[in-house]
């Protein structure tokens, strides 16, 4: 028997009551914990993330930030899309000047995903994985291997589907053949979390699908089933969550003929004229060219060529992801404000409830004080009441948190592109548990003033 | 032992000054069983307080179980209370969401403190007292009688010197009374504790070595119409 028990043991007897303060304890720690996993992992991710993302060239009509999100973090639908010759011009030094202004310029589709849980499909090139560099390395293989479909290998494939599509477009008499999907290209690279997630190993093969299962539209590309090759080691970014495969494999999926080429109407032209064009490889749509500046003049070129640009625009992680936390600070802060303030309006309601309950009692007091209780031992009981009540609160309310970040973890990686990892448990969490006990504790010391202060005397002998 | 000299209390009623309870002098000796008797309104439940140190008398010199209470400081007076007293109370005083060996324990809690066996000696007691198969019923769930020998026991865990004890058969009917009544002061023989009980019942009166009537511990009559 100790203080701790009849303490306990108040909490129970008083459990609507007792429980219903806990909750709303629970509701503004968990409110707060949540906003501060969200703003800390956002932070992480996304300044984790843009590592090797040294710049994004997209479409010209989308923001600079959807690019970015939509690229790196896979956030929303592809905002639009660039010609394969943007990438070209880019490789072959054609944007800004003679001299080339990057190591490297990677096009990157995507559109496609795997699983119910929805893992990006991006369909690249091996440069993505022999060049593209993540904190100052190569993205880093647990099993297996890159597949092998090269910038040369899409120019040819290009070229091939450009003279099959031109051929049905004029009405050709002789339409050359379709490319087929051969085994080269139904190969693929998966990210770690893939992996673990559903159970893959290399050899396995996953199935490319388009739409979001149980949503109109929703389709499986079974033609496009891919062999896994290579398994990224955990980055913690979103390249966990990513299945590489070649950019060839992307554009012949069925169903994608009509959306392989971008094709302009020009002023004054009818667009049926224009559907009976013929197409080149150059006019191959991309999402995003993910490229890297060689160096401070490089970045310089990219800058004013793709400023002055119609159909392009390049963006740069390192410039919009810190404005974009620094926006999504700002409403953490509001938000945590609004927790704060259900945190007091707990911290009230918890002294009012035990306020409440100190005439009833007296006399239970006063059988304490007559059995030897003294004052600070009556005190202590009612404080560490108000401690109890919310540190069972805000424990409750910490792991409430955790335990949504698990299920609602796949609706935040949809919205935001992080994926929450409700196992990752901070110092601050402690903290704030410790923090919130000893608020409830604060709260108590009304109560349990008044309840020290019952005369033995005049209670004791009362009979209820 | 237990020595009152010149004690007096009073209460402020409204405008008014009202005298609970005066003493001109009381020894009661170690060991001793004594019942104060008195009509309604003479002091006898403040006297208790006082021995027990739950009121402080506005004058007089009180010695209870070798302490001057009169002169400790609330605190004090708590703690020696808690280890040098045992009270049983006529509403028996039993919190109600504890179970009986909960309630025992209590005291060990407020008084010596739950260490060195308390645990067990709480058990036994309850057991002695024909409780063992009671022990984790809460009072809710016992009979009047069973409740009171919880209280006994509660009054005992510490061990105390003084035992107090405040119309404790009040509740009772005459056969229950007297069978509790019975035990505790057999325990209180065997352990050599003092007890000092305060009854209307002259039956339970008689069985105590000696009554003490309050009306008689003053030598000039005063006015005690109105008590707390």
């Amino acid at each position: 028997m100790r203080l701790l028990s009849i303490s306990m043991r108040n909490l129970r007897i008083r459990a609507v009551a007792s429980g219903l303060t806990a909750l709303a304890i629970l509701v503004a720690t968990g409110l707060y914990a949540a906003i501060l996993m969200m703003a800390e992992q956002t932070d992480q991710r996304y300044e984790g993330s843009i590592s090797g993302f040294q710049a994004v060239v997209g479409p010209k009509d989308a923001s600079q930030l959807e690019i970015v999100l939509n690229t790196i973090f896979h956030v929303g639908d592809a905002p639009g899309l660039i010609t394969l010759k943007t990438c070209a011009d880019l490789r072959a030094g054609r944007v800004g000047g003679r001299r080339s202004a990057v190591r490297y310029a990677i096009p990157q589709a995507r559109g496609d995903s795997v699983s119910s849980f929805n893992f990006p499909v991006v369909a690249t090139i091996d440069e993505m994985f022999t060049k593209f560099e993540r904190g100052g390395k190569l993205l880093p293989f647990a099993e297996g291997g890159p597949f092998e479909f090269s910038w040369d290998d899409l120019l040819q494939l290009g070229d091939e589907l450009a003279a099959h599509e031109s051929g049905k477009r004029t009405g050709a008499a002789e339409v050359p053949p379709r490319p087929m999907l051969n085994d080269k290209l139904r190969e693929c690279v998966i990210g770690a979390r893939v992996q673990k997630k559903l159970g893959l190993g290399l050899g396995d093969v996953v199935v490319p699908v388009h739409g979001k299962m149980g949503e109109f539209g929703y389709h499986e590309h079974p033609e496009a089933a891919c062999r896994i090759v290579g398994i990224f080691e955990p980055t913690n970014s979103p390249i966990d969550s990513t299945i590489f495969l070649p950019l060839g494999t992307h554009l012949l999926i069925d169903g994608h003929e009509a959306g392989v080429f971008v094709v302009d109407v020009p002023a004054g032209k009818n667009p049926d004229d224009v559907a009976r064009m013929p197409v080149n490889a150059r006019q191959i749509g991309l999402t995003a060219i993910v490229c890297d500046p060689k160096d401070h003049f490089g970045a310089r070129i990219l800058r004013q060529a793709f400023g002055k640009r119609a159909d392009a625009q390049v963006s740069w992680p390192q410039d919009v992801i810190p404005k974009f936390l620094r926006k999504m600070g700002n409403i953490a802060d509001a938000l945590t404000i609004v927790a704060w303030l259900v945190l007091f309006g707990a911290g009230l309601s918890i002294a009012a409830v035990i306020y409440n309950t100190m005439n009833e009692r007296r006399r239970e007091i006063a059988i304490m004080r007559s059995l030897g209780a003294r004052r600070g031992q009556i005190f202590a009981i009612i404080v560490l009441e108000a401690g109890l009540l919310s540190f069972f609160g805000a424990a409750l309310g910490v792991v409430g948190c955790h335990l949504t970040a698990f299920s609602m973890g796949g609706v935040v990686e949809d919205m935001t592109g992080v994926h929450l990892d409700w196992l990752q448990f901070a110092p601050w969490e402690l903290w704030l548990v410790a923090g919130v006990t000893g608020i409830g504790a604060v709260a108590g010391l009304v109560p349990a003033v008044k309840g020290s202060l019952t005369q033995v005397a005049d209670n004791i002998a009362q009979n209820y | 032992m237990i020595r009152l000299y010149d004690v007096q209390k009073s209460y402020r009623q409204g405008d008014h000054e009202v005298l609970a309870c005066a003493v001109d002098r009381l020894e009661i000796a170690d060991g001793e069983q004594v019942a104060l008797v008195g009509r309604s309104g003479t002091g006898k439940t403040t006297l208790l307080h006082i021995l027990a140190g739950i009121l402080r008398p506005d004058r007089g010199d009180v010695e209870v179980v070798g302490a001057r209470i009169d002169q400790l400081d609330e605190s004090s007076r708590d703690r020696h209370r808690g280890r040098h007293i045992g009270m049983v109370y006529q509403t028996f005083n039993l919190l109600q969401p504890f179970t009986a060996l909960e309630n025992v324990l209590l005291g060990a809690l407020f008084g010596r403190g739950t260490g060195g066996g308390a645990r067990e000696r709480a058990m036994q007691l309850l057991d002695q007292i024909g409780l063992g198969d009671r022990m984790h019923h809460r009072p809710s769930e016992l009979s009047v009688g069973q409740v009171q020998r919880v209280a006994i026991c509660r009054a005992l865990i510490n061990d105390p010197e003084l035992i107090l004890m405040d119309e404790p058969l009040g509740n009772q009917d005459r056969a229950t009374g007297t069978q509790v009544l019975d035990l505790l002061l057999q325990i209180a023989s065997e352990r050599g504790k003092t007890v000092v009980m305060v009854t209307h019942d002259p039956g339970s009166a008689e069985r105590m070595q000696r009554t003490v009537d309050l009306a008689t511990l003053r030598a000039e009559p005063v006015n005690m119409e109105v008590g707390p």
